[in-house]
């Protein structure tokens, strides 16, 4: 009983991270249009340095080398993780959201994300290199005493409340002049540039608080594997956060939501079960990668906009004077006005 | 022609494409609460005026006056933020947000565009979005779009989008509108209603219009001064009549020719 309450609540873990990882690509390619390439190593950035930020300091005998080591309560280190996130987003932004259009930005952040992952990989007093940190305490896990089944179920509300936080604030974003002004951008850069709009500052809000948000889902991913390597965050990680969104509606939060499920959890796990075959050791990932590529292909194809499309805004109606096209007057006129209107 | 009463001075405007110069001394002025028309044949360099103008082309040199400031150089959407709001020659709506939000976007300096603003004190743009809200109506109202407010911009006609975007430059606020041959592709009925259209919003708005048009009817009725621009230059200005006695631009607008000291330089 245990054992499969454990098995369903990280499921449910992962479903609650790749919502997040889905929310933060959703505000940057479908709200403003921005093509982040490279998702997954702002989810590195976030769990690494909420790692640093939570483990004691890096001790020379062990072999283990990292920067910071500061001991801080996991709420900080969530903190110190999804800013550092987003510092990376805006530096990445500032090259990327320049002056460049949508598919030299594509390549700019695929080539960010191949140099910090370089970077990381080969400087063993960052990261621990391609070892990557072991051990990164969990929230709260010293002192509920929970047997591990408990404590992942535990996990999972923890993942929940904040997944939920994650939403209320993409979808607040969505509905404010902000997000209209972000897709609008998306839409026509020009033109939104020629009202009068920041273009650069806005795509580069919504690149942060992408980075923020999936960043966030980095921090979550530490604390619940304990630990963190290159080896984890390669581009195929990348793949199944786009293959998400864009099967569930980009551009639509629910989309986000129902994409995770189909592709993150269903098509992951569903694999899984797929025996193993010793002799092709690469077999059941690849199956995988390929299993999601085709279900891209096919919602492409027949679908579109996704599982569920993008919402039509709809606004509250404002009552129109009928039987007349002259305007209401928005600040009430004296008498005069309405005749000499005409 | 008073100084004082130009809104817009474009100075010995000049700018190439490589080897193609498209602006090669362009200068003159409109007058506030006019509607001017630029008119020139095709390659002109009327669009390239009008992007110059506007900022999303630097100019190699010359000057832009706007309203006693020069915003020769600036970008784009300080130009647009100072009041001068520009339209483009092909329709360019937002395709996939609806004719309404398509006006909402417009307004400048929105409050709720700022994150911290959503994020914490999301009842600040509350009001101001409902007044923008009412406005936008309003203005749907006046174009004859109202019934269209929850369409998919991209889902109108091409007459449509012809009044939308001149319905989403209104929402902006201009003092000065640019309109790049804002009746291109559109029927004599539609053409006469954005015309109404346009005589309205000077006299109720005070907004000045600078547009370019090639039909000449409807430039005869609607503007009060005509600026006629050949390869690069601007050959004339004066009202329609004038213009018509003059035989050098007559021969540039109806056969494209090319005047004289122009065809000695080069
Ligand atoms: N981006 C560009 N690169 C190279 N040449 C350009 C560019 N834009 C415009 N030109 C050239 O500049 C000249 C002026 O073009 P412009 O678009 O300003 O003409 P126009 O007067 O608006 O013509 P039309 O009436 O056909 O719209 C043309 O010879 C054109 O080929
Ligand atoms: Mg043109």
């Amino acid at each position: 009983m245990g054992v499969v309450l454990g098995y369903v609540a990280t499921l449910g873990v992962y479903f609650c991270v790749y919502n997040i990882f889905a929310f933060g690509l959703n505000i940057q390619f479908g709200y403003a249009g921005i093509l982040d390439f490279t998702v997954i190593t702002f989810m590195a950035m976030g769990g690494y340095m909420a790692g640093v930020a939570a483990l004691g300091p890096s001790q020379p005998g062990s072999g283990i080398y990292y920067i910071l080591g500061l001991s801080l309560p996991w709420p900080v280190a969530l903190l110190v993780g999804a800013a550092a996130a987003g510092a990376l987003g805006y530096l990445v932004g500032l090259i990327a959201l320049r002056r460049l259009r949508s598919d030299y930005l594509a390549i700019v952040t695929l080539a960010a994300g191949s140099i910090v992952l370089g970077i990381v990989s080969n400087s063993n007093s960052l990261f621990d290199g391609s070892e990557g940190l072991v051990g990164v305490p969990q929230p709260m896990n010293g002192v509920l005493k929970l047997t591990p089944n408990a404590y992942t179920v535990f996990f999972l509300g923890l993942c929940a409340v904040i997944m939920v936080i994650c939403w209320l604030v993409a979808n607040r974003i969505y509905r404010s002049p902000l997000g209209r002004t972000m897709r609008a951008i998306r839409e026509d850069l020009d033109v939104a540039e020629a009202y009068g709009k920041r273009t650069f500052r806005i795509r580069m809000t919504a690149m942060v608080i992408g980075c923020v948000i999936v960043g966030i889902g980095g921090v979550l991913t530490i604390w619940f594997v304990t630990a963190l390597a290159p080896a984890g965050w390669g581009t195929s990680e990348t793949f199944v956060v786009w293959a998400a969104l864009i099967v569930g509606g980009r551009g639509n939060n629910l989309g986000a939501v129902v994409g995770s499920f189909l592709v993150a959890v269903l098509f992951n796990e569903a694999t899984r079960f797929i025996p193993a075959i010793s002799s092709l050791p690469n077999l059941i990932p690849e199956v995988r990668n390929m299993s999601i590529g085709a279900l891209v292909i096919l919602t492409l194809w027949f679908r579109p906009q996704g599982v569920v499309a993008e919402r039509k805004a709809r606004f509250f109606e404002v009552p129109l004077r009928t039987g007349s096209l002259e305007p209401v007057p928005m600040v009430p006129a004296p008498a005069t006005g309405s005749g000499a209107a005409q | 022609m008073s100084e004082k009463n130009e809104i817009l001075e474009v100075r010995d405007l000049r700018r190439s494409f490589g080897g193609v110069q498209a602006l090669r001394g362009c200068s003159f002025g409109v007058r506030r609460g006019t509607i001017t028309a630029l008119i020139g044949p095709n390659g002109a360099g009327k669009t390239t005026l009008v992007d110059a103008v506007a900022g999303a082309r630097r100019p190699q040199s010359g000057r832009v006056v706007f309203d006693g400031h020069d915003i020769t150089g600036l970008p784009c959407h300080k130009v647009a933020l100072s009041g001068l709001i520009r339209t483009f020659q092909i329709s360019r709506e937002y395709p996939a947000m609806t004719v309404l939000e398509n006006l909402m976007v417009s307004p400048q300096r929105q409050s709720g565009e700022r994150l911290s603003t959503v994020l914490l004190r999301p009842s600040r743009f509350r009001a101001e979005e409902r007044q923008h809200l009412v406005r936008a109506v309003e203005v749907l109202a006046e174009f004859g779009l109202y019934e269209k407010r929850n369409d998919y911009a991209r889902d109108l006609s091409g007459g449509q989008k012809r009044l939308l975007e001149l319905a989403r430059a209104v929402m902006a606020d201009p003092r000065l509108l640019v309109l790049d041959e804002p009746m291109a592709g559109i029927n004599p009925a539609l053409v006469d209603r954005l015309a109404e259209h346009i005589v309205r919003l000077r006299d109720e708005r005070g907004t000045t219009f600078l547009m370019v048009e090639h039909n000449l009817d409807v430039v005869e009725r609607l503007c009060d001064e005509v600026v006629v621009m050949a390869v690069g230059q601007t050959l004339a200005t004066g009202t329609m009549a004038e213009l018509r006695a003059n035989a050098e631009v007559v021969a540039a607008y109806l056969t494209g020719g090319v005047p004289a000291d122009v065809r000695a330089q080069g």
